[in-house]
């Protein structure tokens, strides 16, 4: 209900295209979708798994139901980590831990995977407690499912959270060793074909400041972040949100809920991973140069400049606390349970602007019709090549999608290697370039002489515009000698005639198909009722609440 | 009773407050473009 009462007339067909989420009617599973190009493999596997369910459904379904299935998993994870048998509370748990700013601000920036992961936190969060007894390592996989569907953002806020619930658990050894376990071998997909991409792991600096936290609320950097917003990109800011007199009520019901969970329902290794990761999330604005520092020390700390995505786990304890306060406040007689239905509706009247599509930021769109021209041309060739997108750049405002920023969508929707321009432009600072052919192009493209000779040279057999298509472009002239076998105002298709032959280094295959075996085998393995008995999803803590 | 009267009143009231927001919110996004049109977003 929440889902539906979030995605309102998003739900209608067609395709939301927000920011970083982008669906296509029919992904193809390709060397791209597993990581095997050059490319940092930040979408493996969920573009997998969005590409397997594109098999029997219409990929703007599939789109639906992945979008719905956050709100669900999210409210029934919220709903069972706290400790009591009355239905109200653990409702009021799940409402507060699947609509709140954390939430709405990442939906909107389109990160569906990792949003994915986050909903299942509070599954992380039981089965952590209990990954010492025996089994426990397998609950635990079986809580990770979302996470490592979701891929490396995903799994990384998992760990935050399980890793300090396993230490504080009891049988500790066995507890953090079944952790990092499962932990391991649910990243595998990601993390071998990211460790053996043969260009290393980028580590720019200049994105520390773009993607720090930032005030959205009148309470400062650190008072947003509490109150789990703060994303970086003004964008993506639900409407109404950071309006005064809902701000201070909002912050009023965080600070309260966090209280409620330290005095009833004390969980320390659950305490320790909200406050690292609030400074996690703080850490790129209150000290930016530690943060570069540390970046330029080891490449992988990059995954800090996105901060805002570490306050995650202060919003399971949100959620437990204020499940826990409505459990201990609210009696049930009527006027109780009246109260009750309050706290329920709270979130939700707080936080308006999540409703209805985000309150008209979530609309569906069609795919042009010259898309769809495009790529049953592109299907039908035999000829090898790459595919480049122009303009050069990696976010479109497209005019069919109502002006709303997304990433460039053609890349997914053609079946072929796209190169598009991956650095990114956030308040006209641009962050380098990671693809190595993106990189390779890039003095081809911005220079001002001919295209089509260097492009066929360097392996290019289509090129691609798919916004300012009018003759007014300059790469029209730039490209004589290609054949035009598409051309609309949506978007203009060249063909180019022999483009040479080359082989684009990637990971090794036989390493990236071995994780990939693991990592099913042992998630199949995780739901096998004989090998992992006992098998249940709800992994709430003991109950200690009143009778209902 | 009253308490319960008084609660859902609350309710009602405080989201016909949040649809107004809305309403005002949107109304101020005349032009929802991010410009220019290339960019991942602004801070």
């Amino acid at each position: 209900m929440l889902g539906g009462l979030a995605l309102g007339p998003g739900l209608a067909p067609g395709f939301l295209l927000s920011f970083d989420m982008v669906f296509v009617p029919s992904l193809d599973l390709s060397r791209m979708t597993f990581g095997l190009t050059g490319t940092v493999p930040r979408h493996v596997p969920s573009d997998a798994f969005a590409a397997v369910l594109s098999l029997v459904l219409p990929g703007d379904v599939v789109q639906k139901v992945v979008l719905l299935g956050i709100f669900v998993i999210a409210t029934v994870a919220g709903a069972s980590i706290v400790p009591s048998e009355r239905l109200l509370p653990r409702l009021v748990a799940g409402v507060v831990y699947a609509w709140n700013p954390f939430v709405a601000e990442r939906l909107l920036l389109g990160h569906w995977a990792f949003l994915l992961g986050y909903a299942a936190l509070p599954w992380v969060v039981g089965a952590a407690l209990r990954a010492g007894e025996p089994g426990g390592g397998w609950r635990l996989v079986r809580a990770l499912v979302p996470a490592a569907i979701g891929g490396f953002a995903a799994i990384a806020i998992s760990a935050l959270v399980a890793l300090p619930i396993a230490l504080c658990a009891a049988r500790r050894r066995q507890a953090v060793g079944k952790a990092v376990a499962a932990l391991t071998v649910l990243s595998l997909p990601w993390l071998v074909t990211g460790w053996l991409r043969p260009s290393g792991m980028p580590g720019h600096t200049e994105g520390v400041a773009a993607f720090a936290a930032r005030a959205d609320t009148p309470f400062g950097t650190l008072g947003s972040l509490l109150s789990l917003g703060g994303v970086w990109n003004a964008g993506t800011v639900p409407a109404g949100y950071g309006v005064p007199l809902f701000a201070v009520l909002w912050l009023l019901v965080v600070v309260a809920s966090i209280v409620a969970a330290v005095r009833f329902a004390p969980n320390r290794g659950l305490f320790v991973a909200a406050g690292v990761g609030f400074v996690l999330a703080a850490l790129g604005a209150v000290a930016a140069p530690l943060l570069r520092g540390l970046i330029e020390l080891w490449a992988g700390f990059a995954v800090l400049r996105d901060g805002q995505q570490y306050v995650a786990p202060l919003a399971v304890v949100v959620a437990l606390g204020f499940g826990a306060l409505v459990d201990r406040v609210v009696r049930t007689d009527r006027a109780g349970v009246a109260l009750g239905v309050c706290a329920l509706a709270l979130p939700v009247v707080l936080l308006p602007g999540l409703a209805w599509g985000a309150a008209g930021k979530l609309r569906p769109v069609q795919y042009p019709d010259a898309w769809e021209r495009a790529r049953a041309i592109v299907a039908a060739d035999p000829v090898p090549g790459d595919v480049l997108v122009l303009p050069w750049a990696t976010y479109r405002s497209y005019p069919w999608n109502g002006g709303r920023t997304s990433l460039d969508a053609l890349p997914r929707y053609l079946d072929r290697r796209g190169i598009v321009a991956d650095a990114v432009i956030v308040d006209g600072a641009s962050i380098p370039a990671e693809d190595p052919r993106s990189r390779g192009l890039d003095p081809i493209v911005r220079a001002d002489g001919p295209l089509t000779g260097p492009l066929r040279a360097a392996g290019v057999r289509y090129v691609a515009i798919d916004a300012e298509t009018g003759p007014e472009n300059p790469v029209h002239a730039r490209l004589a000698g290609a054949e035009r076998v598409v051309a609309s105002p949506d978007l203009v298709l060249y063909r180019l005639d022999d483009p040479a032959e080359r082989t684009e280094p990637g990971p090794p295959l036989l390493p990236a198909a071995l994780a990939w075996f693991v990592t099913v085998v042992a998630v199949i393995w995780a739901f096998w009722p004989f090998a992992a008995p006992g098998i249940t999803l709800t992994t709430r803590p003991s109950r200690r609440g009143k009778a209902p | 009773m009253r308490i319960a009267i008084a609660a859902v009143s609350g309710v009602l009231l405080a989201a016909l407050a949040s649809l107004g927001v809305v309403q005002l919110a949107n109304a101020d996004q005349d032009d929802p473009v991010i410009k220019p049109l290339y960019e991942y977003g602004g801070r």
